[in-house]
């Protein structure tokens, strides 16, 4: 079954406006978590074949490598899978903010990811549908990879969306070499389903 | 004479809200602005006694807006209306010499709070 889906200018305008709501909630977050300041950039709203998803991530894995983890959600007939990348460089950074000691093991690097993902993706989930009056329900992250390249994480990723709704997030810590991607991807057929929401927030 | 009050906002979804936001029954002439440097225009025009100001916004940002208004002196009331809300900020802009932050969405209270509590809304 195919979906004719698009966004018009000013409903692109309004995901773009939702996001900005919710990132500052998130950035708030992990700035209190780090005691720093996370730039915020103007997030990116697009519609995008499956195909460039890639191009979409390989920003901020340009030549480096990169560790993913992506984390499902849904609520109210919309689904979606977020993917949160982050440059290698910015492990040896990010734990001593947080105060690690010692080497920075496998394990360690690990935990880093995930506790930062739980807080970047949840709380922007939450904030986006918050807005849209949606609980979203979230999966279990997984692992896409650690000290990968970009084009190994899609490997393992969806290739069933061909057209996407895609929110790109691009965190950055200031003062301090720490940057990564969110990425939000909502399926062809939830893009009509939030259309109408962001259309009743627009009236 | 009535208040110029000037919304500079990159987002259209914004701009309206935030002129929903504003008290009915205010006589204030809105200019609008789609981002920092057009702001910046904007109060130099004198459209801008007021501005509610968004941060994160291509070309200049809000903090490169009130950088420019507190170098050249111009005479623009700033309230910031952003997403932003981390505690820093919030006292970044302050410090820069924005009067009020409001947290973004922006609704009617809201706005009239912070206008009655710096007494720009009189007489209504």
């Amino acid at each position: 079954m195919s979906y004719a889906c698009a966004i018009t200018e000013d409903q692109r305008d309004c995901y773009q406006e939702l996001t900005n709501v919710a990132m500052g909630r998130a950035a708030e977050r992990l700035a209190k978590l780090l005691d720093t300041f996370v730039q915020l950039p103007v997030p990116r709203v697009s519609m995008i074949e499956n195909s460039d998803i890639q191009m979409a991530i390989q920003e901020v894995g340009q030549d480096s490598s990169v560790s993913a983890v992506c984390q499902g959600f849904a609520g109210s007939g919309v689904v979606g899978e977020t993917l949160l990348i982050f440059k290698d460089t910015s492990f040896a950074n990010l734990a001593s903010i947080m105060n690690y000691t010692g080497p920075l093991s496998r394990q360690a690097e690990l935990e880093l990811l995930m506790d930062t993902a739980s807080i970047l993706i949840g709380t922007c989930i939450r904030g986006i549908g918050e807005q849209l009056e949606i609980d979203f329900n979230q999966s279990h992250p997984v692992i896409l990879g650690q000290h990968c390249q970009t084009a190994d994480i899609l490997k393992s990723g969806n290739s069933t969306w061909h057209n996407t709704l895609a929110i790109e997030i691009h965190y950055k810590l200031e003062n301090a070499n720490v940057e990564c991607d969110l990425l939000l991807l909502f399926s062809e057929e939830s893009v009509n389903i939030l259309n109408k929401k962001i259309d009743f927030l627009l009236d | 004479m009535s208040l110029n009050l000037l919304i500079c906002d990159d987002s259209g979804f914004a701009r309206k809200q935030m002129a929903k936001s504003l008290p009915p029954d205010w006589n204030v002439d809105i200019h609008f602005a789609t981002d920092g440097v057009e702001g910046i225009n904007a109060i130099r025009e004198g459209k801008g006694d007021i501005v509610l100001l968004d941060l994160t916004m291509p070309n200049m940002d809000g903090f490169g807006v009130l950088e420019i208004i507190r170098r050249e002196d111009l005479p623009a009331m700033v309230i910031v209306v952003s997403g932003d809300i981390q505690p820093e900020a919030r006292k970044r802009v302050l410090d820069l010499g924005a009067l009020a932050f409001i947290e973004k969405p922006i609704d009617t209270d809201k706005a009239r709070r912070v206008l009655t509590e710096y007494g720009i809304l009189t007489g209504i």
